[in-house]
């Protein structure tokens, strides 16, 4: 027999305990790394591939007080801008449902290719979506969800406007980092509401990375004392607001993490070093056949991180291939687009449980030094 | 049943250490699912503390929230002449009409900017809604920038202590007053003028209309009138009804407690479970003899149970004083309905604390369960035999 | 004492499986017991003294044969029903004493009557009686741990006496005893039979000891050897 070999077999020989503790540990790794995963979608939305170049305009206002349409022409003409889209959030029902999670916007659809590129759109479908007013285009993964075809109807029940919304599919598109979202045309609704003149936001695409500090500035400077102030920043910024007004869900959801790591080490910890002083007559007894401390030592440590291994490839493991494998926006009823368990977060999660090693074999090494052969052996009489 | 239950506990108590970090582990479990679902509580409890049973509210038909209705000037005329609103001394009706702006502000902390949510609010307006007492300063005076903010309100945002001044838009306006609206929704509100609010904002119309009726047949039949008219698209509902509904940032909330509290309990259950057959493994020789004595297995198995349960409803309750220190602490989140900072408090009810206290036994129970079996099924002579 | 013996055994076998080869313990057995008698058991280690004395008491059944105590089949009755049997007829004192550690000496002999409907006062009175009667009423407060080998052996007397069970079976008694306290003990055991008409079945391999009863039978291999 060898040295690991005895490790295992001493490991195993209560066969129940030794599950019970890795199941314990793999239960709280599971969950530890599924609210890391969750945390990071709030902090870090994912970047689009031609976020560098966007910036978005709203209101200084709030995101919920209009711009008026005046504003497009000035802008347009602001060195260092390419193009430029309404964009106006729509926050409609889809028919029939209570909460819709995919988000509608109006936009100028003449414009999509220009200021957001990643979107594939097959090109005749982008011309009949031009060509039609009443017409939109919905990412990939609505269409997935509600089954929607080209040329079905959809219809979507205004909230924040009083208008509903009467359109046809004419285009599927994918590649963008939320392939859920609808869009149809600012026209439509501006008829729809009464020519307004307003629109939700601006956004555009500067010519190049370069030129985006200083067309922020202009855009900024161009509104300023107007009855409407803007406040423009890039995609980044913008994504990174719309989080910032999470912050307490992030520490919450923190504290959490928190709470749970040390529970988790707290039971994992005391059921593992259970299992350990179990095992005290053994120890005594190769202490007896003339082992020395550090190799006992190095017997107690091999078997709780040796535990707490097996529970990190289960509990993370199983989060890494559950969260991998699942549709995000089904399971989140549409919360996220994606659940990302990203390397950073499965290191973080293999330090816990190496920790967790570490600390349970902290009172049975203790143990191990105080205790004399004898007494070890009485232990269990 | 009394002196087994003596023997239990005392067993328990000599193996302390794996018995203290098992009830410890449980008890954080509880105090999270505690805490969870004391947020919701608390959303839900300020939600239905709002507002004022006599008061009818009226919005856009199919408007989410105040902040997405609109009512023209027309419809405000229209309605507040309708037989069945109360008029005051000088026979004018009781109804105000409001406009709702939603602003962005950054916090005190300097964890970035948040939508608030402001109220241009007429003097009827604030008479009909008495829950929001001034406790600072003074009211705004009409014509000019003036505001009043909530008392929870000023504490999380920057600039909103009486005396400063804070800009929106190209709006610059001075906070002269603190109000506290008693737990209510109104203490996530700043209020201005409301012609202030319409004129500074550009808002030609109102976001919501509310209205006293004359008595309660009358907001009936006033709420049943308004719904009728087809031309009117509006839709009319009780103050605090209104507000009942606004509870939809709760529904995540417990969604995450309840679902946070089964996955950790699952980890603490494997552990329980560790600890008590341990116990039994520990404590063979002595039922071995509790069944020569004449015990039943049944007993040996209620025993055991009730040993979990014991265990778990320290947990539970050590939970509930973790948690406890939490209560009445004032926080914010994202409102769904609005979209803005709703602020409200822990709420720790006895309800609540009874279920996480029930959960913990829940937990014990299933935890012992397999353990309780192994202890009543062990043989009596070679568990007498038992090292 | 013309009534029936309290413990009447025909043809008693006991066959063990151990893994794949059987043991006979005990081997067509036929034994009566007197009501009142203080019979000894003695014979070498695996000669199947502990087995019989656990089919008498009702912790084991046999493989074959019949036991009768107090004028019942025990082997016929089920679990639940044994157990109660147990609790009411039967006296148990065990080598290793057995006593439960986070028990006090007053607790661990009251354990058996919490089984039973009698009130607090009346369980006061037998628990205190019994402790008496062991010379150990001063000790009531004690936990196991803090008494000598002997006085835990009376506090376990002492439980098996205190639901007045007719039948008292001691496996090895004294075997974990010094010879002084092994006579405190023997001595209690004799005063049962002699003076409270119980009737006790001792196991033990000391002739000294097996000197206190009235009758000494011998096993070996499982079989009643013929004096
Ligand atoms: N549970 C058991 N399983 C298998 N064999 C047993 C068991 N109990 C006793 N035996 C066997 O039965 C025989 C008699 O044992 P026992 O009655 O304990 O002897 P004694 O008490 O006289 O020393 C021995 O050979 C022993 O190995
Ligand atoms: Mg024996």
């Amino acid at each position: 027999m060898t040295i690991p070999g005895f490790i295992v077999k001493n490991a195993l020989r209560n066969k129940r305990r030794a599950a019970l503790c890795v199941l314990s540990v793999a239960a709280s790794l599971f969950l530890l790394v599924s609210l890391l995963v969750v945390l990071n979608e709030f902090t870090n939305p994912p970047e689009d591939v031609g976020a560098s170049l966007r910036i978005a305009v709203r209101n200084k206002v709030s995101l919920a007080t209009p711009l008026p349409v005046r504003q497009r022409p000035l802008i347009a003409k602001i060195p260092g801008v390419e193009a430029i889209t309404a964009l106006s959030f729509f926050g409609g029902k889809y028919k029939g449902e209570e909460n819709t999670m995919f988000a509608q916007f109006a936009m100028d659809p003449e414009q999509l290719e220009l200021v957001f590129g990643e979107a594939k759109l097959p090109r005749e479908q982008l011309e009949a979506w031009i060509a039609n007013r009443t017409s939109c285009i919905i990412g990939v993964d609505t269409a997935k969800r509600y089954n929607v075809k080209i040329g079905d109807k959809f219809q979507l029940i205004g909230q924040i406007y009083p208008v509903d919304l009467d359109l046809t599919v004419v285009g599927i598109y994918k590649g963008t980092t939320d392939d859920r979202n609808v869009f149809f045309h600012q026209k439509l609704l501006d008829e729809l509401t009464g020519d307004l003149g307003q629109v939700g936001m601006w956004w555009i695409k500067a010519r190049s990375p370069e030129e985006v500090p200083g067309v922020i500035d202009r855009i900024n400077a161009a509104f300023t004392n107007t009855s409407a102030e803007v406040l423009a920043e890039t995609e980044r910024a913008f994504q990174l607001s719309f989080v910032s007004m999470w912050a307490n869900i992030k520490v919450l959801i923190s504290s959490i993490c928190s709470v749970v790591v040390f529970a988790l080490i707290l039971v994992s910890a005391s059921t593992m070093s259970m299992a350990i002083r179990e095992r005290m007559r053994e120890l005594s007894v190769l202490k007896a056949l003339g082992f020395r401390r550090h190799e006992l030592f190095a017997f107690i440590l091999a078997e709780s991180f040796g535990l707490a291994a097996v529970g990190f490839l289960l509990g993370a493991g199983g989060a890494w291939l559950l969260y991998s494998s699942v549709n995000a926006p089904t399971l989140t009823g549409g919360m996220f687009p994606t659940l990302d368990v990203t390397p950073r977060i499965l290191a973080f999660s293999a330090l816990v449980a190496a920790v967790l090693g570490v600390v349970s074999s902290l009172a049975p090494a203790l143990a191990v030094t105080r205790m004399s052969v004898v007494d070890g052996l009485k232990t269990l009489d | 049943m009394f002196s087994l239950f003596k023997y239990h506990l005392r067993s328990v108590l000599v193996r302390w250490r794996s018995t203290l970090a098992t009830i410890l582990g449980l008890a954080l479990v509880i105090a999270v699912f505690i805490l969870v679902q004391s947020l919701a509580a608390g959303i839900e409890k300020s939600s239905s503390n709002t507002g004022d049973p006599r008061n009818l509210l009226v919005t856009r038909q199919g408007a989410l929230a105040e902040t997405t209705s609109v009512i023209t000037r027309d419809q405000f005329n229209i309605i507040r002449y309708l037989p069945g609103v109360a008029r005051d001394a000088t026979n004018q009706p009781i109804a105000s009409g409001d406009v709702l702006i939603i602003i962005n502000l950054p916090r005190n902390n300097g964890t970035g900017n948040a939508n608030v949510m402001v109220r241009g609010i007429a003097p009827t307006g604030r008479a009909l809604r008495p829950q929001a007492s001034l406790v600072e300063g003074r009211w705004f005076a009409p014509g000019k920038r003036e505001a009043v903010a909530s008392r929870r309100l000023a504490g999380r945002m920057a600039n909103l202590q009486v005396g400063q001044t804070f800009k929106t838009g190209g709006v610059e306006l001075t906070v002269v007053g603190i109000f506290d609206g008693q737990r209510s929704a109104f203490d996530s509100e700043l209020w201005i003028d409301a012609d202030e609010a319409r004129s500074a904002f550009d808002r030609p119309d109102y976001s919501s209309l509310l209205l006293r009726p004359e008595s309660d047949e009358a907001l009936l039949q006033l709420k049943k009138h308004l719904e009728g008219e087809r031309r009117l698209k509006v839709k009319a509902v009780r103050e605090v009804d209104y507000y009942k509904e606004q509870t939809r940032t709760a529904g995540p909330i417990k969604w995450l407690g309840n679902g946070l509290a089964i996955v950790m309990s699952i980890g603490a259950l494997f552990a329980a479970m560790n600890t008590l057959y341990a116990s039994v493994g520990a404590r063979t020789r002595e039922i071995g003899t509790l069944r020569v004595l004449g015990f039943r297995r049944r007993s040996i198995l209620l025993g055991f149970l009730l040993e979990g349960a014991m265990l778990s409803g320290i947990g539970g309750i050590l939970g509930c004083l973790l948690a406890l220190p939490m209560h009445g602490y004032s926080t914010g989140t994202l409102g769904w309905e609005t979209f803005t900072e709703v602020v409200f408090d822990f709420q720790i009810t006895p309800l609540l604390a009874a279920k996480g206290i029930a959960f913990a036994i829940i937990v014990g129970l299933i935890g012992s369960f397999l353990p309780a079996l192994r202890a009543a099924r062990l043989p009596v002579i070679s568990s007498l035999k038992a090292a | 004492m013309t009534a029936a013996p309290i413990v009447q055994i025909r043809a008693l076998t006991k066959i063990f499986l151990q893994g794949e080869i059987n043991v006979t313990a005990l081997d067509s057995i036929d034994l009566s017991i007197e009501s009142g008698e203080f019979l000894t058991l003695m014979g070498p280690s695996g000669s199947g003294k502990s087995t019989l004395l656990h089919i008498i008491a009702g912790i084991d059944r046999p493989t074959r044969g019949e036991c009768i105590v107090q004028d019942r089949n025990i082997a016929a009755l089920n679990e639940s029903d044994l157990a109660d049997w147990r609790n009411q007829n039967v006296g148990f004192v065990f080598q290793t004493f057995n006593l439960i550690p986070v028990l006090t000496a007053y607790e661990n002999v009251e354990l058996p009557l919490l089984l039973t409907q009698l009130s607090g006062k009346e369980r006061r009175h037998l628990v205190t009686t019994a402790l008496e009667m062991v010379g150990l009423d001063d000790r009531m407060k004690h936990l196991p741990k803090q008494l000598s080998g002997g006085q835990e052996q009376r506090v376990a007397i002492a439980r098996a006496l205190v639901t007045d069970p007719k039948l008292v079976v001691a496996d090895e008694p004294t075997g974990n005893l010094d010879s002084h306290s092994a006579n405190e003990v023997l001595d209690i055991l004799r005063t049962l039979s002699r003076d409270a008409g119980k009737t006790v079945i001792m196991v033990t391999h000391d002739p000294k000891a097996a000197a206190y009863g009235s009758r000494t039978i011998h096993l070996e291999k499982g079989e009643l050897v013929p004096n």
